[in-house]
């Protein structure tokens, strides 16, 4: 019965599949988007939160660090720089943990940060590399959602112990501490409390690995409250290995408790540390206890050791000496005194979440923050950032029109920034330029003036940044007589008007509207939410530490849109649920919500988006993590709201937050979720995961610039992540796929006049790449050309050849890039190497075809190249310009085969005297003749650097004819002077070079043919190809 | 009732056929890969490789020339300017390279001499006869690379020394599936500013000489090699490989 079964499952399979590939063809992403590949421009200036580190037993280069939606890094150079490791997998990390036993292949990971603020991102099981990092496979524990710990016996590797938080959002089976006794093949729950009692840490006896200490969390988050704390919280320990586990609360207070932090002195092991949350203020804080548990001491209960305990439970106590002890917290501290007494960590960035000390040295320590990863060498009370770690993490972005357009968001406890899509020498710290505080948000750029907008939670502050005058203004919406408390979203929205640029959209559970760029506010609306009371009771949120930040506010407006098409239609959607529509600029609204089928109640409206195609058109991402559901939920209207149709399929493989429409085709859409990025260019029939140097980060926000094409991502760990120029895709059609090649229509290439000075970054800097400003020849392939020969040659509309360029081969789309350079000169031979050889002249603009050639078959595109627009050049010039180089460039490929002749004599000259010596004397002299022009035709003696000999005609040559080969505008009367100069040296040395030949060449060839020395010179064309 | 036996023979022999798949191993696809490309026997006969080739970088072409033998003998020059260059060269005991600034030659660091004598035998395929090198083979599964569905086998060489400490020397080669030859490889980069991250090498154009096959199309990372013309068992002057000082 059961194989029946397993038969009917593949026959379904093989059905689906058949009828699926009649009807149209179906690409996963990895074989279409080939050369399609994102920028990851950071920044890393203010990094991003990082949730644990782990440093390597034995070899003080090696470290870890998990981020908390940025992924693994590795740093083999003790922490000067860092390189991401797990790109491909879920990227919010629990633990990372090395195995004791194998510690330079076996690293564990648990995913899912166990930091749980609002914004926290999920998890989903753990992973195992087996290479150091190159290789990683998931191991199980798929619905554990956060793993705190993960603990390898010391003994068999085998062995492993994992801590699952579990979910936050819900109740979770899927909690407890769970044992693999073969490598992680399979798991088994060795010890669980109830669907609410996580494990919030594990650790072992360092001496004795049948004794751990785990403990146990009670703990939950609604979208509108957090709650730490109950009567299931306890600290466990287990003295047979995990068999038995018992409470260790001697000392500790009766009641509930909250998160407990648990260190074990590596030096000490009797000696443990713990930090309580707990019912009453007094009793909070730090316990020892000298006796491996069996009783606890309160010593301590000081702010730092006390400070939100869900978000900073971990202590460090040095491998040596077991009273100094390090805590995470606002600003993390340090006791020397065994916990009597602490001191605050030096100046770093606020959050302290993990501190690790270095394997020999005490006082060299890491230090994990909410603004990356710091060093100290000294303890901690200096410490310095790791530059290369691009961890930010967006809530938002927006762009403006500037050429290169810039990028403006606000992040995670980093404030607001903005900075350039393109820089010279590439985007560095240098680029970005702060312009809100706290936690960021929206950053908008007013659409026609040098104004930015930015926002700090919870709408505390909206300021109005006018960037030529420096007046700053706060303008958030504030309540007028009889307003009912106005409640902002931590992630306020603000919008600028599409229709009239001074207008400014923000939304509490009101529309706020003005006109006058935030001067005055008027309700376009009335309350849009549910407005539950028991949802909007933040004060006593918290459990037992109350924690009212105002990142609970609930029943707030959380997405504003205003139709591209019609003013006077503007959508709201709200973060219990609501999807509402005004058609008379606010007059009156329609709540359509019930419409959407399909959709939970009171799931939070992340995104909507106003179709640029028609006015009734809209689509709405709603995301439902935070009611402990994982599904993508997408929809389209096309009738202002009426019906609704959901536009996802299973293929999405979690929660979506923002959807982005093509400008062009309306089948193509970009959806932003939890991990990654997903594409359909079939209005949502089948989506495909980008992966081309795309992060499974979680996309918080998404926007597409109206010039470039370029799709932006904020991502919420990785920073801004740009695909440049997505056109290409707009034109997929099944039509195209079935084509052996298909070429993609390009918008005319621009040779752009850009400086080549580069940046100013450190090689332990991180430097985001700048996009390609070479002409991008695309294609499909239907399949990989992987045998036979594939050539692709650049030729101008006669079919001349220009030149021959490294073809793509891969099935899917290829990019093959070309500068716009034509073939660089033949050099003359002399001792060094002249820099102009290395210079090409540039087509003048133009058309030009790309000719593809696979065996006999001949696939040709013509394309357009076109001059800066930006350039004030004229026509004329560059036309001086472009003979200017070629008949330079030509004088340089003559002279090359008049040095060639010469040397070919020289040659033969030196044969015949060896052959036959009664010629030496006579023949001598002609050779010193020949030697002496040589020497003023190029250098034969020095180097490349400063043995570098005077320059001759040769290296004069080349120098004029790479400054004007470079340039774009006609030379100058200084460069027209030189090139005078030079090109009356070079007449002379011809002159001189024909006066010579006209003496001896005619006599030395008679000579060699009499002593059978034969002389064959080569053609100048036959010079050129060889 | 016929209809249905039918379908149920296409079902068996499409699960037996997955079955297959899965049991694909190193050894196998190595094999296989050996006989598309000509047989291992004449690969084992061969006494050397001479390759012309050209870097090309959009659409600047440098001529290369690249000569192996075995034992382990190489040499790689570039031609700048009508120059011959030696940028690598090694003749059984000494690896040395040319300083573009002095255009002399010199020597390699010993530690980077050590490595490559470890690998004298790699000529003229990692893959032939890897057991007998001590190297394994490991299948790790399906992938898709260049579009395109492969086998992902790990080949483990002998440890490298870097910086006076033993790392692991890996390779992980992409056999497409379909062709049974390599379209990429992958090692991680161990030293200088990229390392910890991975070198990627994709080979393409494999074309014929003599009965053997040889990818004509290389790309490192973006930077692209074109084979112009292999020589097999060519003649060489022995001078070529050693150092002058």
């Amino acid at each position: 019965m059961k194989n029946y079964n397993k038969l009917l499952v593949a026959l379904s399979f093989i059905f689906a599949f058949q009828v699926q590939a009649q009807e149209e063809i179906i690409l996963k992403g990895k074989e279409l988007f080939g050369d399609i590949k994102a920028r990851q421009i950071g920044p890393a200036i203010m990094s991003g939160r990082i949730s644990d580190i782990a440093n390597h037993p034995t070899n003080n280069k090696i470290i870890y660090i998990g981020a908390a939606g940025g992924g693994v890094w590795k740093s083999s150079d003790g922490g000067a720089s860092f390189s991401p490791i797990f790109d491909k997998h879920i990227q919010s990390i629990g633990c990372v943990t090395i195995d004791p036993n194998n510690p330079d292949n076996t690293i564990w990971v648990g995913t899912g940060e166990p930091w749980t603020r609002n914004s926290v991102s999920i998890g989903d099981g753990i992973y195992k590399s087996t290479d150091g990092g190159l290789n990683w496979t998931n191991m199980g524990l798929p619905k554990s959602d956060r793993i705190t710990s993960i603990i390898v016996d010391p003994r068999n590797s085998d062995v492993v112990w994992a801590g699952v938080l579990g979910a936050l959002w819900g109740d979770s089976e899927d909690r407890g501490i769970y044992k693999t006794t073969d490598g992680g093949k399979t798991w088994n729950k060795s010890f669980y409390v109830d669907q609410k009692t996580g494990c919030a840490d594990l650790v072992i006896d360092p001496v004795n690995p049948d004794i751990m200490y785990a403990s146990f969390w009670e703990f939950r988050r609604t979208a509108w409250s957090f709650n730490s704390g109950g009567y299931n919280s306890a600290l466990y320990k287990t003295i047979d290995g995990g068999k038995t586990w018992n409470k260790i609360h001697n000392g500790f207070p009766k009641g509930q408790l909250g998160r407990i932090a648990i260190g074990v002195a590596p030096s000490k092991p009797e000696v443990l540390y713990a930090v309580l949350e707990t019912e009453q203020d007094k009793d909070k804080g730090l316990y020892r206890s000298e006796d491996s548990g069996a009783s606890w001491k309160h010593l301590n209960s000081d702010f730092e050791l006390v400070v939100r305990p869900f978000y900073f439970s971990r202590i460090t106590i040095d491998p040596r000496n077991p009273d100094i002890l390090y805590k995470g917290g606002l600003r993390g501290s340090i006791s020397r005194d065994g916990g009597k007494t602490f001191k605050p960590l030096g100046n770093m960035h606020a959050d302290i979440h993990d501190v690790t000390v270095d394997l020999h040295d005490s006082n060299r320590i890491y230090v994990a923050t909410d603004g990356g990863l710091y060093r100290s060498w000294d303890s901690g009370n200096t410490l310095d950032i790791v530059k290369n770690l691009p961890l930010s993490q967006y809530y938002h972005l927006s762009l403006d029109d500037e050429e290169p357009y810039n990028i403006y968001g606000g992040l995670q406890d980093n404030g607001s920034w903005y900075g350039p899509s393109k820089s010279d020498g590439g985007i560095e710290a240098r680029d970005w330029h702060v312009v809100g505080y706290g936690d960021g948000f929206r950053v908008l750029k007013h659409p026609t003036k040098k104004i930015i907008y930015s926002e700090m939670q919870g709408a505390e502050n909206i300021w109005r940044y006018n960037l030529e005058t420096k007046e700053l203004k706060t303008i958030q919406p504030l309540a007028v007589k009889g307003d009912p408390k106005l409640r902002f979203n931590w992630n306020t929205p603000i919008v600028t008007g599409i229709h009239n640029p001074d207008r400014i959209y923000a939304g509490s559970q009101f529309v706020h509207v003005s006109d006058y760029m935030g001067q005055t506010w008027r309700k376009i609306s009335g309350d849009l939410t549910t407005n539950d009371p028991t949802k909007t009771n933040t004060e006593k949120s918290g459990g037992l530490s109350v924690d009212n930040s105002g990142a609970e506010n609930h029943c707030t407006i959380f997405t504003i849109a205003e139709s591209p098409l019609n003013k006077d239609v503007i959508w709201a959607g709200t973060d219990d649920g609501n999807v509402q529509i005004t058609r008379d600029s606010g007059k009156t609204w329609s709540n359509v919500t019930a419409n959407i089928k399909g959709l939970p109640k009171n799931t939070w409206c992340y995104h909507i988006e106003a179709s640029v195609f028609n006015e009734g058109t809209a689509y709405a991402v709603f995301d439902g993590h935070s009611k402990n559901d994982y599904t993508a939920y997408v929809y389209k209207t096309s009738d202002f709201g009426k019906t609704w149709t959901s536009i996802t399929t299973p293929e999405i493989g979690s929660f979506a937050r923002n959807i982005q429409e093509d400008y062009k085709n309306p089948n193509l859409l970009f959806l932003g979720t939890e991990i990654g990025l997903y594409i359909t260019v079939d209005g949502g029939k089948n989506w495909s995961k980008f992966e081309n140097n795309m992060p499974a980060v979680a996309v918080h926000y998404l926007d597409l610039h109206p010039k470039t094409n370029d799709l932006v991502m904020a991502t919420h760990g990785r920073g801004i992540i740009i695909i440049d120029d997505i056109s290409t895709l707009r034109q997929i059609t099944p039509e195209i796929l079935k084509k052996e090649v298909h070429f993609f229509d390009r918008k005319p290439f621009v040779i752009e006049e850009e400086s080549s000075f580069g940046g100013t970054a450190s090689e332990l800097e991180f430097v985001g790449p700048n996009p390609n400003t070479s002409g991008q020849i695309i294609y499909y392939l239907k399949k990989r050309n992987t045998f036979g020969k594939m050539d692709l040659e650049i030729q101008d509309t006669n079919g001349n050849k220009i030149v021959t360029l490294p073809a793509g081969n891969q099935k899917g789309i290829n990019i093959v890039s070309w500068n716009y350079n034509t073939r660089n000169p033949k050099i003359a031979t002399a001792k060094t190497l002249s820099f102009g050889g290395f210079t090409s002249p540039r087509v003048p603009e133009g058309t030009y075809k790309a000719v593809l050639t696979k065996g006999k078959e001949v696939y040709t595109h013509e394309f357009k190249v076109v001059n800066d627009p930006k350039s004030v050049i004229t026509p004329s010039e560059r036309k001086l310009q472009a003979e200017a180089a070629k008949m330079l460039f030509d004088k340089n490929e003559e002279l090359a085969y008049f040095v060639y002749e010469l040397d070919e004599l020289i040659a033969l000259n030196k044969k015949i005297i060896e052959k036959d010596p009664k010629t030496a004397k006579a023949n001598n002299k002609i050779d010193a003749e020949f030697n002496a022009l040589k020497n003023t035709m190029v250098v034969t003696t020095g180097d490349m650097y400063v043995g570098a000999a005077e320059p001759q005609l040769r290296e004069k040559l080349s120098t004029i004819y790479a400054s004007v080969a470079q340039q774009f505008d006609a030379p100058s009367p200084s460069q027209k002077d030189n090139i005078e100069n030079v090109m009356d040296l070079y007449s002379k040395a011809t002159t001189s070079l024909n006066a010579l030949k006209g003496k001896y060449k005619t006599k030395l060839i008679d000579q060699g043919t009499k002593l059978g020395i034969p002389f064959q010179l080569k053609s100048f064309d036959e010079f050129l190809k060889d | 009732m016929k209809k249905n036996s039918v379908t149920l023979v296409c079902v068996f022999s499409f699960l037996l056929a997955s079955v297959a798949s899965l049991a694909q191993n190193a050894d196998e696809i190595i094999s296989n890969y050996f006989k598309t490309i000509g047989g291992a026997e004449k690969f084992e006969k061969l006494t050397g490789t001479k390759m012309e080739m050209s870097v090309n970088y959009q659409g600047m072409e440098i001529p290369v020339e690249m000569v192996q033998l075995k034992g382990g003998k190489m040499y790689l020059k570039i031609n700048f300017q009508g120059q011959e260059i030696t940028q690598m060269a090694f003749d059984g005991t000494t690896a040395w390279s040319t300083n573009f600034m002095t255009m002399k030659a010199e020597k390699m660091e010993s530690e980077m001499v050590e490595n490559i004598k470890q690998e004298a035998n790699d000529y003229p395929d990692v893959l032939l006869n890897y057991k007998a090198k001590g190297y394994t083979a490991d299948y790790l599964g399906k992938e898709t690379k260049e579009g395109t569905e492969c086998y992902k086998v790990k080949i483990t060489k002998k440890p490298q020394t870097v910086d006076g400490e033993k790392v692991d020397n890996v390779v992980f080669y992409y056999f497409d599936t379909e062709n049974n030859v390599p379209i990429l490889t992958e090692t991680e980069i161990k030293q200088g500013p990229m390392k910890g991250q991975m070198s990627t090498t994709t080979m393409s154009d494999y074309q014929e000489v003599d009965g053997l096959y040889f990818p004509f199309t290389m790309n490192q990372m973006g930077q692209a090699m074109v084979v112009k013309k292999v020589t097999l068992n060519p003649t060489v002057d022995p001078s070529a490989f050693s150092f002058k000082e």
